[in-house]
């Protein structure tokens, strides 16, 4: 705790400040291309959002919900593409 | 002949009733009667009238009888023995006209009107009774006399029949008759007579003697144990009651005088045939005193069960006077009594065993179990008027409850407490004085209280929906349920905090019971378990509506019922969301555990899915304050970013958030206004290091939410204050310079003036700041107190030093309340509402409901309740762009 001073002033101001923000994934778009979801809410598989439900990014920089994502690829039988853009799905490094 | 004539048809008309002997049925006998025949029978029956006058009118004298003897024989021998029978009976029946019944009710004439009397106190006790004594000594020797004479006649007649041995007459059977229908003219003529005060005098004689005996057994009572007798009154009287009979052997010999008393009273009046109202007078006495003893004990206070001290007082006071009473008059009073089909209809006695059971004790018991009952509808009707107090002091009344419960299981006259309770309801509740959190506070009681006396909740549905209806209609209701719900930990704002105390602890109560049942459940597969659920099977009371479940299933949850007033629990759980919302958001420390418990006992009630965004709130709150430690953390490892801000003296350790998943929180409202430098910065070092942590998730703050721990420091005082952040960010712009205009201070916090002027206001109520008006232009001018003296020269409250959060005061909350929600989730649907009054021209309420349920189907559906629709409307009324005529919407022109 620290006194904030100033000379010219005859108040000292002690102050500890509890604010509030909201998180939000830093995404081009606001929902899933595959859930159709909120990317600020979760998969529909999952019920607590931000970290138990990531979003993950390919290649082509189009985010997915993690589990959305995982779910499309795991159902391709040959190389999976991105739901959205079709080319070849890579995760981003 | 012609008297002879005249004697039959008089006695055609007195024996109405079956006559053993035919009256001179064969008119041949006339013929045959020779002159000598009826001179004998002339001067036989002159002999015979003067003979029966002389033996009647003589008191005391049976000297005449040995004469009419003889001169009835001859009559007989002619067979004029009705004419014989018929004379006697009526020569006495005139007799007590004249001397017995005119001269019996001339005793009582000065107290025809014993009301007025009793009123002015004239009568003495002693008087009456003596009066009542005499006058009933006085005809019962007349009527023993007559009896004497009576049997004479009797005794002459079998005389008679004995030597003809005519017939095989039963000349047992005679003398019933006669001294049936003799028995049945004295109580004609004394009934005939009747004066009507003479009851009243009956009544009154009975009272006096058994307050007099009830006075006396108290008096018994309180010098057996004087000490104890108000600490623990009920069993005193117990004991008494038992003690009584082998204790009191001083007041047992004045107890059986005054009995012995009665008792001969009571005997002398039942051989006057007045049997039953002798029993009314009495019963009635009693019944008065019992009442009046009910109320004296019952009284106002609901803290003692007053059921043992009142049966107590019955075994101790009227029963021993019934005891004693039976006693005295002996076993006849069951079985001879002439008047036994004229017993009082209360007294109905089980005819199966009436010669079974000792009759003494069987009129007893009876006595006890017509005196209990009574005793239990008094009591009822005293405490069902008084319900209503009783159920506002509920926990500490519950003995009045139990006492309650007992009487109603006793008369079953629940439907009385119903009607009685829902009016009481009515008058003194469900009115526009009461507060919401009041009546619901009173629903709960009633809840309790009534779970107690109705385990099945049959009679609670009732007495129930008059104010679920009216709480239907209150606006604050699901608020004022939600904060009674969630207030185990913080005071509600009105300090109403013990309504709420007990809501949680219903929830908690639930939950037990909850696991109990299951418990119960997996003994039921138990057969034998099974048996004893099918044994104790008993039927649903008539009140029950069957449309509601069997006993079993309809368990008395309160929270269900209270959750029944709102009618969907959809709605209780978002006003609890919002509540909890607002609760969380003015947090600053991340102490979470009463939060998270009441949410774990919501979720059993309500289930996880719907308390799923709650819960997702607090998890955001433990989230926040992992991440919040996280970021602190990082401080200390690269030390040098932090010193930059040091030169500000600001640090990271200033500053804590909460981070929210802002999909699942109610809409917050933001407000947007410029922080101080010094704070904005730290804000934003904060959200870079969160997204350092957590990338790539990244920090968007609600500058206007959130609470400001600020200490003033003066030269002479020192203050500290919780404030929300825009009041800080103000008191902070006085650092730098003491005084702004507020046009200036405005433009510096970007915030638009009006804003400015309400917020600022705090500060001046707290003498930190002062406000002038500048002369030339219309601004107003704020300034720093620097002292406080200054301050108290303004009439600025320094004594405040810690306050609630200055947002609370103002009433502004930075959640947006589900009210607000709802308008804004209804504006959707309002060019809809709009376009279909266009077409249409006029709607009722329902039919736009319906409309728009069937249409508005996708984006949003439409999922409103009619009322949240109705008090949309009436908004639209109020803002002009509807009207409301005769129940039917339309568009203003």
């Amino acid at each position: 705790m620290q006194w904030l001073q100033n000379p010219n002033s005859s108040v000292y101001l002690n102050h500890r400040w509890h604010a509030v923000a909201s998180w939000t994934w830093d995404a081009q778009d606001e929902t899933c291309g595959i859930c159709r979801m909120a990317f600020d809410g979760c998969c529909p598989d999952c019920k607590l959002p931000g970290d138990d439900c990531p979003l993950i990014w390919g290649a082509c920089n189009h985010a997915f919900h993690l589990h959305c994502i995982l779910k499309w690829v795991n159902s391709q039988t040959s190389q999976a593409h991105c739901p959205m853009c079709r080319r070849e799905w890579q995760f981003k490094e | 002949m012609s008297s002879g004539g005249k004697t039959e048809n008089r006695s055609e008309t007195l024996s109405s009733m079956a006559e053993p002997a035919p009256a001179a049925a064969d008119l041949g006998i006339l013929d045959a009667l020779g002159d000598a025949a009826v001179d004998e029978i002339l001067s036989g029956y002159a002999g015979f009238c003067s003979a029966a006058d002389a033996l009647i009118s003589a008191s005391d004298d049976l000297s005449a009888s040995a004469n009419l003897v003889a001169h009835a024989r001859t009559l007989c021998k002619h067979g004029l023995l009705p004419l014989v029978r018929d004379y006697f009976l009526r020569a006495l029946e005139e007799s007590f006209e004249k001397s017995g019944s005119l001269k019996f009710w001339q005793h009582f004439e000065p107290y025809s009107d014993i009301s007025l009397l009793e009123s002015k106190s004239i009568i003495q006790d002693d008087e009456v009774q003596q009066v009542l004594c005499n006058a009933l000594e006085e005809i019962s020797f007349k009527k023993r006399h007559q009896e004497k004479c009576l049997s004479v006649l009797v005794h002459a007649l079998q005389l008679f029949e004995v030597e003809t041995s005519q017939g095989k007459h039963d000349a047992e059977a005679d003398r019933i008759f006669l001294f049936t229908k003799y028995q049945l003219m004295v109580s004609s003529i004394l009934m005939a007579s009747l004066p009507q005060c003479f009851p009243k005098i009956l009544h009154w004689y009975f009272k006096r003697r058994l307050e007099e005996i009830s006075t006396m057994m108290d008096d018994g009572i309180d010098s057996l144990d004087k000490d104890d007798m108000d600490i623990d009154e009920k069993s005193t009287r117990v004991k008494a009651g038992e003690m009584d009979i082998d204790e009191g052997h001083h007041q047992g010999k004045i107890l059986d005088e005054v009995v012995k008393n009665i008792g001969k009273v009571v005997r002398d009046l039942r051989g006057l045939g007045f049997t039953s109202m002798t029993e009314d007078a009495y019963a009635s006495a009693i019944f008065l005193l019992l009442k009046a003893k009910v109320h004296s004990l019952a009284g106002d206070d609901f803290r003692s069960s007053i059921l043992g001290a009142v049966k107590g007082w019955i075994q101790a006071v009227p029963l021993r006077f019934f005891k004693a009473l039976l006693s005295y008059l002996g076993d006849s009073y069951d079985y001879d009594s002439p008047s036994s089909g004229l017993k009082s209809p209360l007294a109905s006695r089980p005819s199966s065993c009436f010669h079974g059971i000792d009759a003494h004790s069987e009129g007893l018991v009876r006595w006890q179990l017509r005196l209990e009952y009574f005793a239990y509808e008094t009591l009822q009707d005293l405490r069902i008027a008084k319900l209503f107090e009783i159920i506002v002091d509920y926990p500490d009344s519950a003995p009045a409850i139990e006492d309650l419960k007992q009487c109603l299981e006793y008369t079953g006259q629940h439907s009385k407490l119903v009607k009685s309770f829902i009016s009481a309801l009515r008058y003194r509740l469900l009115t526009a004085g009461a507060s919401t959190n009041d009546i619901l506070h009173q629903y709960v009681s009633t809840i309790k209280a009534l779970r107690t006396i109705d385990p099945a909740g049959i009679f609670l549905e009732a007495v129930g929906e008059p104010i679920r209806e009216y709480l239907r209609g209150r606006k604050d209701t699901i608020k004022c349920i939600v904060t009674m719900l969630t207030d185990g930990s913080g005071g509600s704002p009105d300090g109403t905090g013990n309504a709420g105390d007990s809501l949680l602890e219903e929830l908690n109560r639930d939950e037990e019971s909850q696991e109990n049942s299951v418990f119960e459940d997996g003994f039921n597969s138990d057969d034998k378990q099974a048996w004893e659920n099918a044994a104790s099977w008993e039927p649903d009371p008539v009140e029950a509506d069957p449309l509601k479940g069997s006993r079993n299933q309809r368990k008395v949850d309160i929270l269900g019922m209270i959750v029944g007033i709102i009618g969907s629990k959809d709605q209780l759980v978002n006003e609890y969301r919002v509540m909890l919302a607002e609760k969380l958001l003015n947090k600053s420390d991340y102490d979470i555990d009463s939060e998270i418990r009441t949410l774990e006992l919501l979720k059993i009630h309500f289930g996880e899915s719907s308390m799923l965004k709650c819960e997702i709130m607090l998890n955001d709150l433990i989230d926040s304050k992992r991440t919040n430690s996280n970021i602190k953390a990082t401080i200390n490892q690269n030390s040098q970013t932090s010193a930059d801000f040091e030169d500000n003296g600001l640090s990271l350790d200033n500053l804590d958030s909460t981070i929210i998943s802002s999909n699942f929180w109610p809409p917050i409202q933001e407000e947007t206004f410029n922080l101080p430098e010094p704070v904005d910065q730290l804000l934003s070092d904060y959200a870079r290091r969160y997204n350092e942590i957590k990338t790539p998730r990244k920090l968007l703050w609600k500058k206007n939410i959130g609470t400001v721990k600020l200490e003033l420091q003066f030269e002479d005082r020192e203050m500290q204050f919780t404030v929300a952040p825009l009041h800080a960010a103000i008191i902070m712009q006085f650092q730098d310079q003491k005084s702004w205009t507020s046009k200036n201070l405005a433009n510096a916090m970007g915030v638009p003036v009006d804003v400015l002027n309400r917020k600022i206001s705090f500060w001046i109520s707290k003498g930190i700041l002062a406000e002038s008006v500048e002369s030339d232009s219309n601004d107003r001018i704020f300034s720093l107190m620097e002292s406080g003296a200054d301050a108290s020269r303004n009439g600025g409250n320094t004594e405040c030093f810690a306050e609630p959060l200055a947002g609370d005061e103002e009433g502004e909350n930075s959640v947006a309340s589900s009210e607000d929600q709802l308008r804004k989730e209804m504006t959707v649907y309002e060019k809809y509402i709009i376009g279909m009054l266009t077409n249409f021209g006029s709607m009722a309420l329902d039919r736009i409901h319906n409309t728009l349920k069937m249409f508005c189907v996708a984006d949003p559906p439409y999922d409103k309740s009619l009322q949240q629709l109705q008090s949309f409307l009436s908004g639209l009324v109020v803002e002009e762009k509807l009207e409301l005529r005769d129940g039917m919407f339309c568009l203003k022109k």
